[in-house]
């Protein structure tokens, strides 16, 4: 579905991917793990189109979007969700779903925005708050928020930028069942995430970061058992 | 939405209300008023994608200057067209140019433009340069009237568009423009895209009613007509009467119009300090404009 091939980027003297190959096979749920500060998140900036690459390609089902703008990524399919979440704080929820729904798939009209929306909001349980100003949110509403605008976009893969981040456990497990529901309507899913509970739970195959090079890939156990990984972990904050 | 259609009503028959000895003057205020309001109106659509533009004053200006020079040749209505197309030609050339600029230096090249153009139509010679301008009224002075309802017409036009443009696909992809950009690119809106048509459907409004200013002051100067004084006026009114609403700038510039004329009669040069006061007092108490006294009741069941 997705291939990175050789993609690299630096800031002035930080090298924020290295020569990163990855590939996201359609239907499964791939995790990115990785210190901080290893590059996860400029990753997903490539991937979305916020950030230039120095080098490398990017394919999506078969197409080659390396040089493609944000706007025309999203219309392909790729829809993407941040770890600092940024709604619309002058919107309310619904209108906040709307410009996903509206612009993800080009040429969507009122009506057919409004249809997507509504299942959307089912969803993601954001009934009660459909009409909140997206300012007046609790954290919680914030990350479903976020997810949901993503998925209004109708994505083929969804990025996950840390969307657990700040939950606390019970609620953590709430979106990982959202996550689990996304998948089983056909989206394929890559995300970021710190907390090992969610990887293990979720993720179908992982890939470990460090330095802004892949050092790890495989099935969470795999990696969890590599020297390679445990170094950059644990090796560190020892 | 509701107060537009009762004040856009009085406008039409404000010329048969028994308005006594001052009538010719109200009129001619309010036709001022009317022009003023729609240019606010026009500015504020593209204040909805987050871009601050200093070059309504010129847009309104090369309307003005292209219906008058046209108006001869082609007749009323047509001229005025004239004068909508050269502003949104303006506006997409320089739109092409500087629409990637955010903020600060959107505006400030919009301001260049307007000192761009000022200087062009003074220098030239077929605008009649410093000397300026002498302008045919509307319709060649055949209807007294002619001149009030096409500027009644024009805010019709500029309210219309401002309130369908917020019940439209467009106003989505406008309101996320202006909350976050690169989250609406993800989002897939086209943000260039989005500001580029804006800014074009906004200088056609400003051109349009340039136009008919020029009809009506009978004179133009490129001081008078591109003067920065319109320019700030356009971003004023919005700002007064509440940003991203149709009522706020049709309001605001009925309202802010009045009171300039008044104080003016009033209190001759020392208008500007009272009228400044006003402003400043406003943005202070009422920082989302005069539209906030009627969101109120909506706030306070909020806290």
């Amino acid at each position: 579905m997705l291939r990175v091939v050789g993609l690299s980027k630096r800031f002035g003297g930080v090298v924020a991917a290295r020569e990163v190959n990855l590939e996201v096979r359609a239907g499964e749920i791939l995790a990115v793990i990785g210190p901080n500060g290893a590059g996860k998140s400029t990753l997903l900036n490539l991937l979305s189109g916020l950030v230039r690459p120095d080098a490398g390609r990017i394919e999506f089902l078969g197409e080659d979007i390396t040089h493609a703008p944000p706007e025309v990524r999203a219309w392909k399919g790729l829809g993407r969700a941040f770890q600092i979440v940024q709604p619309f704080h002058e919107m309310t929820v619904r209108e906040n779903l709307m410009v996903g729904a509206l612009y993800g798939k080009p040429g969507a009209s009122l009506k057919t925005a409004q249809k997507v929306v509504e299942e959307v909001i089912e969803l993601t349980g954001l009934s009660s708050k459909a009409d909140t100003e997206a300012g007046e949110l609790t954290l919680l509403e914030d990350k479903r928020l976020e997810l949901a605008r993503a998925l209004c976009t109708q994505p083929r893969l969804l990025l996950l930028d840390e969307v657990m981040a700040g939950l606390r456990p019970a609620e953590a497990m709430e979106a990982v069942e959202l996550v689990q529901r996304t998948r089983a309507s056909g989206v394929t899913v890559l995300f970021i995430e710190h907390l090992m509970p969610v990887v293990r739970a979720l993720a179908d195959r992982v890939v470990v970061m460090d330095y802004g090079q892949v050092i790890a890939e495989g099935r969470y156990e795999e990696v969890a058992a590599n020297a390679k990984v445990r170094e950059a972990y644990l090796g560190r904050s020892a | 939405m509701i107060l537009a259609g009762v004040l856009l009503l009085l406008a039409l028959v404000l010329p048969g209300l028994p308005l006594g000895e001052w009538r010719a003057f109200l009129l001619d205020t309010a036709q001022f008023a009317f022009l003023i309001s729609g240019l606010a109106l026009a500015w504020d659509l593209l204040a909805r994608t987050g871009q601050l533009s200093l070059a309504h004053g010129a847009f309104f200006g090369l309307g003005a200057y292209a219906a008058a020079l046209s108006a001869p040749a082609l007749g009323t209505v047509p001229a005025l067209l004239v004068g909508g197309a050269v502003a949104t030609l303006s506006s997409l050339l320089l739109g092409l140019a500087t629409l990637r600029l955010q903020g600060m230096y959107f505006a400030i090249a919009t301001l260049a433009f307007s000192e761009v153009m000022r200087t062009l139509v003074l220098k030239a010679q077929f605008t009649g340069g410093s000397i300026g301008l002498p302008v045919q009224p509307a319709f060649g002075g055949a209807y007294p009237l002619g001149g009030y309802y096409l500027a009644v017409a024009v805010l019709v036009i500029c309210t219309l568009a401002s309130l369908l443009l917020s019940k439209s696909r467009l106003h989505f992809a406008m309101a996320a423009t202006r909350q976050g950009e690169a989250v609406a690119r993800v989002l897939g809106v086209p943000v260039v895209r989005v500001k580029l048509v804006t800014f074009m459907i906004s200088a056609f409004l400003a051109g349009l009613t340039g136009g008919v200013y020029a009809m009506k002051t009978l004179f133009l100067s490129p001081y008078d007509a591109f003067g920065l004084g319109r320019a700030v006026e356009a971003l004023v009114i919005p700002i007064f009467g509440g940003l991203y609403t149709t009522t706020g700038p049709l309001l605001g510039g009925l309202i802010i119009v009045s009171l300039e004329t008044w104080l003016r009669l009033r209190i001759g040069e020392g208008y500007l300090v009272v009228y400044g006061l006003v402003l400043v007092l406003t943005i202070l108490f009422l920082p989302k404009g005069l539209m906030s006294l009627f969101a109120r009741r909506k706030g306070a069941r909020h806290a």
